[in-house]
């Protein structure tokens, strides 16, 4: 065939080139727009939303539901970057340089705020001061669950089994390794921490046995108690959560520990009234619509509308009673 | 067994967008099968990041089309131009050139298509029924479990792979170096971070996997410039002759089976298999003189098994979250890219996923037979494009992709660092396979270790008295003492010898 010296060619530079189109739809949706040059009234161009977190996990999904619902109400595309790395430390180091101008927000986790500092140097623990927070999101409470066959049914049966507990955490410097960790000290447990590398390494180990209880955010245990393999022993929240209704608190069953992860919208530190009121109307009125109040429903996330003012403090109350907590008992999260 | 999950992935798969990825998936399998130096590996790294837009279904169906779909284009060169397109295809040449030679190329390459189709399809069916067994036992895998099975994984990679052992498992020693870079897990202790956040989470695996497999293989397939390529031989008639089929049955039997076995084992997979059912049929043979002048059986047997042991070597990954090489490794980093665990959960959290996956290689080897019997000239001229043509543009897609995983410029230079330093390993011979292998076990290695001990309360007798690591562990003593028991068996024959070493 003499054609065939270009036809192959042609035909490989098609498939390259289509893959190459592919990439470039893939880099699609992390085009940054700049932000319009300050005429005009805010918003002019996208909101970029970054997610300290890796894609699938609870902040990742929260933060791809607000952001759609704000860039529905304020009428411009608000893509979502993730930029996990050091428990969101490295994106918030990034968000708190940014310019002020409320193009680059980010929900932000509470953990990493007021239990992170617990185990990190000072000079990388990551400081709510550098930030402008612009509301409260929601709670995402845990629960402490150990496998059907254990027989244990409460905080006291453990206590009663006279052993040492070993009990699987989402990992080091979590809400759920402070809140067993708090647990065990104050009821005079004797126990063992096994950190787990997140929620799904944690939970295979206690369906399988190989640790007699794990703490873990609600809805990562919630089908498997549903389902009868995972018996809750107690939520760490102030009070009973409607998702778990019959699940006593640490604190009904005597211990007094309240551990919750709550998120929050953040911007960096600086940014003008009129665009944060702009951003809190819009967050509003997603938070008001069905569509939000099923998501929420769907991954077991109690609602935590409320002012930045009544964030900032329960963060400094949460710092505060931590601290003086491990402090009392002596506790080092860094094992 | 209750099949209706079965039904439902077949539903999955029949989705129009998960078939349409599953045909884009073994095109570009065939494409880079054809083209000689980029592997399937080295594709797939290149193509991780793009999978980050699609759903994780139909990311999986289009990776594990390329990983399949290169076994077969593979074979094409190795028959046509004595010029293995794939490390799985090399034993592949000396029968198959011999038949080409022959003036035989059509049925060099319709057994092998035919053969592949064979092998892929058993070790499906093989997964089909195997992968829910092993998903129900993994809950008893413990963290001393996945501590021994990741040890004897570096193990075999570094002492079963193909090439230079010492650099083997000097390679595997470096990939568990610099898994152990970043926030100690257990005390948030830093280890080699030098103060910087982005080291505090330790190297992603990503770039590491898209320097060492991607660029690297770009960089070393410039300097090696194909020179001798000789004239594609002629294909005549696709179809293989009743003879010819009856003579390759056996071998494709057996090869389908060796493929299926050696493809779940740790450090297993293709390349290992081909060449296993290659040396079987060698030794079986009634006249192995025939062997390197054109037997059928030899191309039917390594054909059959690669195709065998690339769809087997999924099972590992999917029921216990162990990658069984290292292109497991990345379709594991493929997985953890779309949010998604492997692991023991994964066939009851994400049955769409598991079962999706599992179907999509039947359709997919029903599409690869179709493409590779009548199709096959359309894949030889492909063979005429110039690097120069392909080089920048895969450079390109390479570093826009790391860039879009986390949106980090840091990752770019990365994967050029680590791009030079796979180059450079492949220049001194040494095997980039091993370090990312040793690299993703290491960081499990290490902390399902220590959570071993926590759950012993520090006593590591446990590790050996529990009964599924226990055995593990002695499968690990055999490997490691099996070259010192191998020296010492054909001594004892040559007494002499034994003596000179004494003195």
């Amino acid at each position: 065939m003499p054609t065939s010296r270009t036809a192959p060619r042609r035909i490989l530079l098609g498939v390259v080139g289509a893959a190459a189109a592919v990439a470039l739809t893939a880099c699609g949706g992390v085009k940054t727009t700049s932000s319009g040059g300050g005429d005009g009234e805010y918003p002019t161009g996208n909101i970029e939303f970054s997610v300290g977190a890796s894609a699938g996990g609870s902040t990742d999904l929260i933060t791809r539901a607000l952001a759609q619902g704000i860039g529905k109400e304020l009428g411009v595309s608000t893509p979502v970057l993730n930029k996990p790395g050091a428990n969101g430390a490295l994106n918030a180091k990034e968000l708190q340089s940014a310019k002020p101008d409320g193009y680059k927000i980010a929900v932000q986790n509470a953990s990493l705020f007021t239990i992170t500092p617990l185990t990190v140097s000072p000079a990388e623990a990551t400081k709510i001061d550098s930030f402008d927070v612009i509301t409260g999101i929601s709670r995402d409470d845990y629960v402490m669950a150990t496998s059907a066959q254990s027989g244990y049914k409460s905080i006291d049966d453990l206590k009663k089994a006279g052993k040492t507990i070993r009990y699987g955490t989402t990992g080091v410097g979590t809400g759920a390794q402070l809140a067993s960790a708090l647990t065990f000290k104050t009821a005079g447990i004797e126990s063992t921490a096994v950190p787990f590398d997140g929620g799904a390494p944690n939970l295979t180990a206690l369906l399988g046995n190989q640790v007699d209880v794990s703490t873990m955010q609600i809805g990562e245990a919630i089908e498997n108690i549903k389902g009868g393999k995972l018996v809750p022993l107690a939520v760490f929240s102030k009070e009973r959560i409607p998702f778990l209704p019959d699940v006593k608190t640490a604190k009904e069953q005597g211990y007094d520990v309240q551990v919750t992860q709550y998120r929050f919208l953040t911007a960096p530190k600086g940014t003008p009234e009129n665009v944060k009121a702009k951003l809190l109307d819009a967050a509003k009125k997603t938070f008001a619509t069905t569509e939000y109040k099923k998501f929420n429903e769907e991954n077991s996330l109690t609602p935590m509308e409320v002012s930045p003012q009544e964030v900032l403090t329960s963060l400094q109350n949460d710092s505060a009673t931590f601290k003086a907590q491990l402090d009392k008992y002596g506790i080092n999260l860094a094992g | 067994m209750d099949i209706s999950p079965i039904l439902d992935g077949f539903g999955v798969v029949l989705e129009p967008t998960n078939l349409l990825y599953c045909l884009i998936g073994v095109i570009i399998g065939m494409l880079i099968g054809v083209l000689p130096g980029l592997g399937p590996g080295a594709t797939i790294a290149i193509l991780l990041p793009i999978t980050y837009g699609i759903g994780p279904v139909s990311a999986i169906i289009m990776l594990a089309g390329i990983f399949y779909g290169a076994q077969y284009g593979g074979t094409i060169t190795s028959v046509l131009l004595r010029l293995p397109g794939e490390a799985s295809s090399v034993v592949t040449v000396f029968d198959g050139f011999a038949l080409a030679k022959q003036g035989k190329a059509g049925t060099a390459l319709g057994i092998a298509a035919i053969g592949s189709f064979i092998g892929g399809t058993v070790s499906i069916i093989g997964l089909t029924l195997v992968a829910p067994v092993v998903a129900g036992f993994a809950l008893d895998f413990g963290p001393p479990e996945y501590a021994a099975l990741g040890i004897l994984g570096v193990l075999l990679i570094s002492s079963i792979g193909n090439g230079n052992k010492l650099k083997a498992i000097i390679a595997a020693c470096v990939g568990l170096l610099i898994a152990t870079v970043g926030r100690d897990t257990f005390t948030g202790a830093e280890r080699f971070t030098f103060g910087s956040l982005n080291l505090a989470e330790g190297i992603d695996f990503i770039p590491i996997a898209m320097g060492l497999f991607g660029l690297s293989e770009i960089l070393y397939n410039l300097e090696e410039r194909h020179n001798q390529v000789h004239a594609p031989a002629k294909v005549g008639n696709v179809w293989p002759s009743r003879k010819d089929l009856g003579q390759a049955s056996g071998a494709i039997g057996r090869g389908s089976l060796i493929g299926f076995v050696l493809g779940v084992l740790p450090g297993g997979g293709a390349v290992l298999s081909s060449l296993a059912a290659y040396a079987l049929e060698k030794r079986r043979a009634k006249q192995p003189e025939r062997f390197g002048k054109g037997a059928v059986e030899g191309v039917a047997a390594p054909e059959t098994a690669n195709n065998a042991a690339a769809t087997s070597s999924f099972i590992p990954l999917l029921t216990l979250g162990i990658p069984a090489n290292a292109t497991m490794a990345l379709m594991f980093g493929a997985l953890l890219i779309q949010g998604i665990q492997p692991g023991p959960q994964l066939v009851t959290e994400h049955p769409d996923v598991f079962w999706g996956v599992i179907n999509s290689m039947y359709i997919g080897n029903i599409l690869l037979l179709i493409m590779s019997i009548p199709m096959v000239g359309v894949f030889v001229r492909i063979l005429r494009v110039r690097p120069a043509i392909m080089a920048p543009i895969t450079v390109l897609i390479t570093l826009l992709g790391a860039y879009t995983v986390r949106n980090q410029v840091y990752d770019i230079f990365l994967v050029i660092a680590f791009g030079v330093l796979g180059y450079l390993m492949k220049k001194f011979g040494f095997e980039p396979g091993p370090l990312v292998l040793a690299f993703v076990l290491g960081s499990m290695i290490e902390s399902s270790a220590r959570q071993g001990l926590l759950i012993f309360g520090g006593d590591p007798t446990g590790f050996v008295t529990r009964p599924i690591s226990g055995t593990i562990f002695a499968l690990i003593l055999a490997v490691a003492a099996w070259p010192l028991i191998r020296k010492a068996l054909p001594r004892k024959t040559s007494v002499e010898r034994v003596e000179e070493k004494i003195k």
